[in-house]
């Protein structure tokens, strides 16, 4: 064996261990990979909210002129925002000031719930359900299926919330901290596209 | 010496691949139903291209791999390698550039031909080309029609309405001139024929394979397409879009009749008053003993399971007095 | 099979192995070594087969006589269905997936998959998913009877009005899959970008892996689209949404849309793993490098990007605008590039090789010369004026099942008896393998030649009762369809008792060049002793240079000199 080739076996022998003890890497590639994904969901959605917009002869259910931007244009900015706030979160986590993460982890999740609630009511409120033509189908559907997202990612939050009181839980990283507050931004920018292709282009 | 042999070789093998590929083009033709629209024979053309070129480049790979496989085998004692070849960028490139080229040759004379059939997507108007201008002969290795001449002919030629009516699981043909229905199609030869495809029910799929084309029925929209009959006799319709339990027994005949003999039935289908049809679907549907159940005949060795009801028999002024006999095609 | 003198000493090892006959419960454990989920998705697969060839073996025999005679009408539309959705959902991409999951770390020298616990569940998934599937022949009204395509009208048509039927245990079993395959693509992907050995280049990756990865990366563009249309279509079916219904003003035409956005890459999803086998298993038989390798494994990737956008294809027919037609038709024909470099690299790699006609070069060969002619018909079914007269005819059956059955699952045969040794370290009856292929080869032929001329006919698929024109041709297939499922008998016999009591059969038993067949066979827990360091390309046939730098089973890495030893007898 050359001595050239030794120098670089001992080399790629060094990257080779790095990898091994990369899980949280792997574990991190691999979920945006996943997210990638789960965002194609969402895009056949969009395109078929477009398609059926653009083709049904009658769009509205009789009775209903358009839907009320009001509301929910709140609600976007509470959801929105909250997106800056765990990010702050996990700075201070990455200080290592544990207090202060929590403080505004909470107050992430405060602020998704009241998303979810400002949701509820505008449900409620609504003139047309689910079985009103296609329109009603495609509004339900996509603000449902993103209001799963955004209680998937308040149950995340709060297994974050109760693991951060276990002792010693961040010594070796904090991948689950990251993957939330990944998943956080993701179902935000859903938000956003999902608010301008319903309530903004009508 | 090795070199020529080898030239020598794959000279002889490229005619003989040749040969082989315009016997398979000109047989090509043998395959098919009889050629009863003018649009059939367009596509005959089209398909005996593809099968020339297509016997062609399988040939001429699987030539090459079978002589290996018999000349280039391994002693049985063996054990060493063969040489270590990685690659040639020139073949490499070669045969990445033939099939393109291949490819989009093919891509654009399917669309020239598609051109001329004019079928287009629903909804799009059509226009039509008539029967006498497309005598392209078999000789022809590829359809050489007239254009212009056929647009002119297509301009002066009276287009002739039918609405195509298909529900589960039966076809029903209206007149809207006569207000004649039936469920049999029948077509007056060498005119051009609209026909607007309805569905009350699911999918369906308008197909008679003598004429070479089926398309879609949908459910709540209206499709149009055109073509020309140009060959007399009784030809075969079938639903080409499964649509459920008796889909396989929905299909009917289809008469092309000089014109005379067509107004002449149009005058005396008008004269009848309208009555039930013969219904295959519902016949089997009756034959079950379980009300609901979806056995067909009293022979079937396996009985089924719940099946949607064919919808009523249609109400027609001509129906086929018995179930419909397939023609010999 | 006869072994060579550089068989390495067998190492005796403290770890259990699988295929070790004190050991075989751990196939029916919860486990995370992916040598172990591969066999499991494998062995679980077959079995599937069986049950998708057994509906079609009733199939044939509806279709041997004109009539309806044999089943009911709505017991063919079930068969047809589960005979589709069994072969596609439950057979050929598990199955494809286990050799994967078997090989992939293997050939790239890692120790396991990314996340060995999230593989060993998308695994469970599929037994329960196809339990499930099978369970709808007991529901009333049986099971779905609505293509494997499912298209709405016909699958919102619910005659028994119950919520638990048939069609919505199909949707609900597709989409276990789709969950367990989406699992699998994100390991996999993961796995080969950032686990394969130090030295271990791209272009040093074997082809296997790069097809895999083209694969795998639809799976993760791909099916969140059919799920999203099977959301949609679950809704209508069972509490009234109206996306496909037309009577409550919905499209059905979307859901076409929906599902080829998939299904239509999905093909390919199936195909590329079984182009990888075939790059793997030519250059071992035919002793020469692959030939163009680095286009080879480049075109995997080609085709995963142009198969995005072809799906139009399957919907010539349906209510599509002209534009769309010839759009989707050129971008079709645009598939045979990536796939002639492919044909054409095998080719040269044969051509002045030293070939062996072993039993998984034999079924390589022949999946090859079955995929060129299915190609060709596919090139003839992507031209518009062509697809509108043979759309939904056998002409169809005949060119898909010439890839599925001819090219797809002959690759997967190749594979099996390839790399048998490997995962059992035992060799299997080559004269057993070599009536196997016998029978396969003349079957598929028989069954699946004839469906061309009866579709350029005019005969419909998904029909239990045809025309008598069409009975001669139809008796043929008949003969060849039995014939064909006969040909699995061999296959069997051949697996379990080969399995139970063949041959020994060392390491290396064909003395191939590659990462797997560095370590014993079975391999280890760890598969590796040590990390294999990779210092040359994947296909050194006949180069004299070694594979790895290290020597993780003393023996077994100076390939070359060994290779051109005489025989010593
Ligand atoms: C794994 C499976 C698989 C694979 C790989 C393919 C490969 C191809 N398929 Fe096929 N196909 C199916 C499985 C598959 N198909 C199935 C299951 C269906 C029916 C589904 C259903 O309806 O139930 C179907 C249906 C189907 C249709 C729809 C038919 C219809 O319903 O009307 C079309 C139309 O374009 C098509 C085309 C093609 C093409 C162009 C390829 C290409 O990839 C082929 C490319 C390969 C070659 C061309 C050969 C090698 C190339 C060369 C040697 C170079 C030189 C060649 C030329 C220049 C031509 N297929
Ligand atoms: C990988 C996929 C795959 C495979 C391998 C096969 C294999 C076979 N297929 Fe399949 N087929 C499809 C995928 C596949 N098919 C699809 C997707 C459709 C479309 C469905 C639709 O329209 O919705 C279809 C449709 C289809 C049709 C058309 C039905 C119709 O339109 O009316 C026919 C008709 O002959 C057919 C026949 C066969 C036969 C004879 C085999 C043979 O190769 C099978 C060989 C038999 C065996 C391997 C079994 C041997 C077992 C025994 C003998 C019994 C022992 C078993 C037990 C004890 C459990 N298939
Ligand atoms: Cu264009 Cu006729
Ligand atoms: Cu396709």
């Amino acid at each position: 064996m050359t001595a050239e080739r030794a120098i670089s076996q001992a080399i790629e022998a060094d990257i080779r261990e790095h990898q091994e003890h990369d899980e949280a890497g792997n574990s991190k590639f691999g979920f945006i990979v996943f997210l990638l994904s789960e965002s194609v969901i969402f895009l056949s959605f969009f395109v078929g909210y477009a398609i059926f917009k653009t083709t049904t002869p009658t769009w509205y259910p009789p009775g209903v002129a358009g839907l009320e931007t009001r509301e929910p244009l709140i609600n976007t900015i509470v959801l929105v925002s909250s997106s800056f706030v765990i990010y702050v979160a996990e700075r201070y986590l990455h200080d290592k000031k544990l207090w202060g993460f929590r403080i505004f982890l909470l107050a992430t999740m405060l602020m998704g719930a009241y998303f979810l609630f400002g949701q509820a009511v505008e449900w409620r409120g609504l003139p047309f359900n689910y079985q009103s033509g296609a329109f009603g189908s495609t509004f339900f559907l996509l603000t449902g299926f993103h209001g799963l997202h955004v209680l998937t990612g308040i149950v995340l939050q709060t297994l974050m919330l109760g693991r951060s009181f276990i002792p010693g839980n961040y010594d070796n990283g904090f991948f689950g901290v990251e993957a939330t507050s990944l998943f956080w931004h993701f179902v935000d920018v859903i938000w956003i596209v999902l608010y301008i292709l319903i309530y903004v282009w009508q | 010496m090795i070199k020529l042999r080898a030239i020598l070789t794959m000279t002889i093998y490229a005619i003989l691949v040749t040969f082989a590929s315009i016997w398979m083009a000109k047989q090509s033709y043998s395959w098919f139903p009889p050629e009863a629209s003018a649009e059939s024979k367009l596509l005959d053309d089209l398909f005996s291209l593809f099968t020339g070129l297509g016997t062609f480049i399988y040939l001429g790979v699987i030539g090459p791999f079978l002589y290996s496989l018999i000349f280039h085998r391994a002693a049985k004692y063996d054990r060493s390698d063969a040489p270590p070849i990685e690659g040639n960028t020139w073949l490499e490139v070669t045969w990445t550039a033939v099939p393109l080229v291949l490819v989009l040759t093919l891509s654009f004379v399917s669309y020239r031909t598609y051109e001329k059939m004019s079928i287009r997507g629903p909804m799009e108007l059509v226009h039509l080309h008539t029967p006498q201008m497309m005598e392209s002969a078999y000789a022809e290795p590829f359809d050489s029609t007239p254009q212009r001449e056929i647009q002119n002919a297509v301009e002066t030629a009276p287009v002739e309405q039918i609405d195509v009516i298909a529900r589960q699981w039966a076809w029903v043909f209206h007149y809207p001139e006569q207000d004649v229905t039936s469920t049999e199609l029948h077509l007056p030869v060498d005119r051009r024929i609209r026909f607007t495809l309805r569905s009350q029910d699911v999918l369906h799929g308008f197909y008679i394979p003598a004429f070479r084309l089926s398309q879609y029925v949908v459910p709540h929209k209206d499709i149009n397409i055109e073509m020309t009959p140009i060959k007399t006799g009784t030809f075969r319709l079938r639903d080409s879009m499964y649509s459920g339990t008796y889909f396989a027994a929905n299909q009917t005949d289809v008469v092309v009749q000089s014109p005379g003999d067509y107004q002449q039935w149009l005058a005396s289908a008008a004269a009848q008053t309208p009555s039930p049809a013969f219904n295959q679907a519902i016949y089997e549907y009756n034959q079950s003993s379980e009300p609901g159940a979806g056995s067909t005949k009293d022979k079937v060795a396996v009985r089924g399971w719940a099946t949607i009801p064919p919808a009523a028999p249609p109400v027609v002024n001509y129906a086929p007095k018995h179930e419909p006999k397939s023609p010999p095609v | 099979m006869a072994n060579i003198s550089i068989e390495a000493p067998e190492v005796v090892r403290g770890q259990p192995y699988p295929g070790a006959p004190d050991n075989w419960k751990r196939f029916f454990t919860f486990s995370t070594d992916h040598k172990v989920i591969g066999i499991q998705y494998i062995v679980t697969s077959f079995f599937f087969f069986l049950i998708g060839g057994l509906f079609a073996m009733i199939m044939r025999g509806e279709l041997i006589t004109p009539e309806a005679d044999l089943v009911d009408r709505t017991v063919y539309n079930a068969l047809f269905t589960m005979h589709g959705s069994v072969m596609l959902f439950f057979w050929t991409f598990p199955v494809l997936v286990g050799l994967g999951n078997y090989l992939v770390p293997l050939m790239i020298g890692a120790r396991d998959m990314a996340f060995p616990r999230l593989n060993a569940v998308s695994f469970w998934m599929i037994p329960v998913a196809g339990i499930l599937m099978m369970s709808s022949f007991l529901v009333p009204g049986g099971p779905s009877q609505s293509g494997w395509w499912a298209y709405p009208p016909v699958s919102l048509q619910n005659p028994t009005g119950n919520l638990i039927n048939g069609q919505v245990l199909w949707i609900l079993s597709v989409a276990i899959s789709g969950v367990s395959s989406i699992m699998g693509a994100v390991n996999f992907v993961t796995t080969i970008f950032r686990m394969r050995a130090p030295g271990m280049t791209w272009f040093r990756t074997p082809a296997f892996v790069w097809a895999v990865l083209g694969a795998q990366l639809i799976q993760l563009y791909g099916l969140p689209a059919l799920t999203g249309g099977a959301i949609m279509l679950l809704l209508d079916l069972t509490i009234g949404t109206s996306f496909f219904a037309p009577e409550r003003g919905g499209n059905p035409v979307l859901y076409q849309h929906f599902f080829w956005f998939y299904s239509h890459p999905a093909v390919y999803v199936m195909v590329l793993p079984v182009f990888g086998i075939f790059s793997e298993v030519l250059p071992v038989h035919a002793r020469k490098p692959l030939f163009g390798y680095r286009v080879i494994a480049a075109s995997s990737l080609v085709i995963t990007v142009i198969s995005s956008a072809v799906w139009v294809h399957h919907m010539f027919a349906s209510a599509t605008p002209g534009w769309m037609r010839m759009f989707f038709m050129v971008t079709t024909m645009l598939v045979a590039i990536p796939s002639g470099i492919k044909v054409f690299g095998w080719v040269a790699t044969v051509w002045g090789g030293k070939i062996r006609f072993t039993t998984p070069m034999l079924f390589a060969l022949g999946g090859i010369s079955n995929w060129l002619f299915a190609g060709i018909t596919g090139i003839f079914l992507g031209s518009v004026p062509i697809d509108l007269h043979v759309h939904n005819t056998y002409f169809v059956v005949g060119h898909f099942h010439y890839v599925l059955y001819g090219a797809i699952v002959m690759g997967i045969y190749a594979g099996i008896y390839h790399w048998f040794p490997k995962m059992t370290g035992r060799m299997y009856y080559e004269g057993l393998g070599k009536l196997h292929f016998a029978l396969t080869y003349i079957g598929t032929a028989l069954i699946f030649l004839p469906m061309h001329p009866l579709g350029l006919m005019g005969m419909p698929r998904r029909v239990a009762s045809y025309d008598p024109e069409f009975a001669y041709w139809n008796v043929v297939a008949s003969i060849g369809g039995f014939l064909l499922g006969l040909s699995t008998l061999p296959f069997i016999l051949n697996m379990v008792s080969a399995w139970i009591r063949g041959e020994k059969a060392g390491n290396n038993p064909w003395r191939a060049y590659g990462l797997e067949w560095l370590t014993s066979s079975p391999p280890s827990v760890e598969n590796y002793e040590a990390t294999p360091v990779v210092v040359s390309g994947p296909y050194g046939y006949g180069k004299n240079e070694p594979l790895v730098a290290n020597t993780p089973n003393p023996g077994l890495t100076e390939f070359p000199e060994s290779f051109t030893q005489k025989p010593t007898s």
